[in-house]
């Protein structure tokens, strides 16, 4: 049983950052990133030859087909075959072409295998240090490909990239570009910060930027996969449509393992008598457009509502988009970046205690607020942190 | 010792509720009376559409960045100087 415990608390983290070289307007890069129900997670990061539409074409055709393929179970000897038969020749070259890297990690943040076709190698960080795996050689298709099996533990990091990663700085900075076991030791320094795989992969593909002097000379793209345990959140805001299944929230909300987060004046006041303690605000405006937070004990952070969860849903959309906005949240001290912090960095499982009671104060056509908003808010927040790959679990009260 | 709460619920905080902490704060301070005044914050008082609400020991005012510093003599400066 406890072995069973230990085994299921551990999951995946995964995310992606590509960019464009300068002057394409598409990425030659694709990544896919597949969750399939039993949770097995599936990344599969291809690079088409050359770059343009005829690259994109390539690898967004490689990485779903083998991403699909995997998911539905079948052999790498398939997938490669059907790619191989699949894929557009390329009349200057004579070859359908397009390099990859896939990543399966087995439920639970199990086994990892990893399927390497000449991108750069993956970067494996144990206890944040380099780790070099064995790799087998086979060749498919006339293809060699790399396969190792690695034995997870909490806290590997997994980064695959394509090859503008090592060749940022060629000419430049660096005269043979990038080396990876300097990407290595960068990465290393990342470690333990908390960053999110999407933030991570983020700050490498930036770094990789400002070495090519942000002309990009080639398309570049890292995708990590962080093996992680599984820690569960409980988010409250507003109070319940019936007075009466107060209590009720207030027992479920606080029996649930995990951090607690609540929002909304309201809805932190009724807590706080709930508790026998007080709700005390802290008049600091470290974001001038953000109301202050409050303290009550025995809660880990007690926010205004509408307001500061609209910037976090901003924040949440960015994340999963372009994540420009990552350093502002990862240390503003406002109650929407610990929000954020909270739910996008912290935490895996997150519940969500929703009070569909109507505030009679914000019944009002001068104010900007109303009811239909907040439970928008809610379900669109809800949304981006499924798809930042969060366990969802909505109650209304 | 004068307790003045002002309201940063959501309705409040769009109509202004950080202009007047910061006014009051400044104001407080250039006239020396930290020790005779203490400000704080306070979530929804249900008043919303009188905002910004204002408490000066549980007396309810209603206050504008426009009027704080009207406010801030009239209620606080004068019943404390």
């Amino acid at each position: 049983m406890s072995n069973l415990g230990n085994k299921t608390s551990l999951c995946t983290d995964a995310g992606y950052m590509s960019r464009n070289k300068h002057g394409e307007q598409l990425c030659g890069d694709h990544v896919e990133i597949i969750e399939k129900e039993d949770g097995t997670l599936i990344l599969v990061l291809a690079d088409g030859l050359g770059s343009g539409v005829r690259a994109c074409i390539l690898s967004t055709l490689t990485s779903r087909i083998i991403s699909t393929m995997m998911a539905e179970s079948m052999s790498l000897e398939e997938c490669v075959e059907t790619i191989a038969a699949t894929l557009p020749v390329d009349p200057a070259r004579d070859v359908a072409y397009s390099t990859f890297t896939i990543i399966r990690i087995a439920p639970g943040g199990g086994e990892a295998e990893i399927i390497q076709y000449d991108n750069p190698g993956v970067i494996m960080l144990r206890d944040g240090k380099l780790l070099e795996f064995d790799k087998t050689m086979s060749t498919i298709g006339g293809k060699k490909i790399f396969r190792s099996k690695i034995k997870t533990a909490e806290d590997d990091v997994f980064v695959a990239m394509s090859d503008g990663v090592e060749h940022a700085g060629i000419g430049g900075r660096y005269n043979f570009g990038w080396k990876r076991t300097d990407i290595a030791e960068w990465l290393e320094g990342l470690y333990n910060v908390g960053f999110t795989a999407k933030t991570i992969s983020t700050i490498l593909v930036e770094e990789c930027v400002k070495l090519y002097g942000n002309e990009p000379g080639d398309d570049t793209t890292a995708a990590t996969i962080r093996i992680r345990r599984r820690e569960p959140m409980n988010f409250m805001m507003g109070p319940p449509a019936n007075p009466d299944d107060l209590g009720k929230m207030h027992a479920l909300f606080f029996s649930k393992e995990g951090g607690r987060i609540i929002c909304g004046g309201t809805t932190s006041q009724l807590a706080a008598k709930y508790l026998g303690k007080e709700v005390v605000p802290v008049l600091d405006y470290s974001d001038p457009d953000i109301p202050p937070i409050a303290t009550v004990e025995g809660v880990d952070l007690v926010t205004e509502g509408v307001v500061t969860v609209s910037r976090v849903l901003e924040y949440a959309r960015d994340h999963l988009d372009e994540n420009k906005l990552y350093s502002k949240w990862n240390t503003g001290r406002d109650g929407a970046s610990r929000i954020a912090r909270k739910l996008f960095e912290e935490a895996t499982d997150i519940n969500f205690f929703v009070g569909r009671a109507v505030n009679p104060a914000h019944q009002n056509p001068n104010l900007p607020i109303n009811f239909n908003i907040k439970m928008q808010l809610i379900d669109e927040l809800a949304d981006c942190l499924k798809k930042m790959g969060k366990r969802i679990k909505v109650s209304y009260f | 010792m004068k307790k003045v709460k002002i309201c940063i619920g959501s309705s409040c905080h769009l109509k202004g509720s950080r202009q007047i902490v910061e006014e009051l704060q400044y104001l407080v301070k250039e006239h020396n009376l930290q020790d005779k005044v203490e400000l704080g914050g306070t979530f929804c008082m249900g008043n919303c559409v009188n905002g910004v609400s204002v408490t000066v020991d549980d007396e309810l005012f209603s206050v504008s960045p426009e009027t704080a510093k009207e406010f801030f003599e009239k209620e606080i400066l004068a019943k404390v100087g």
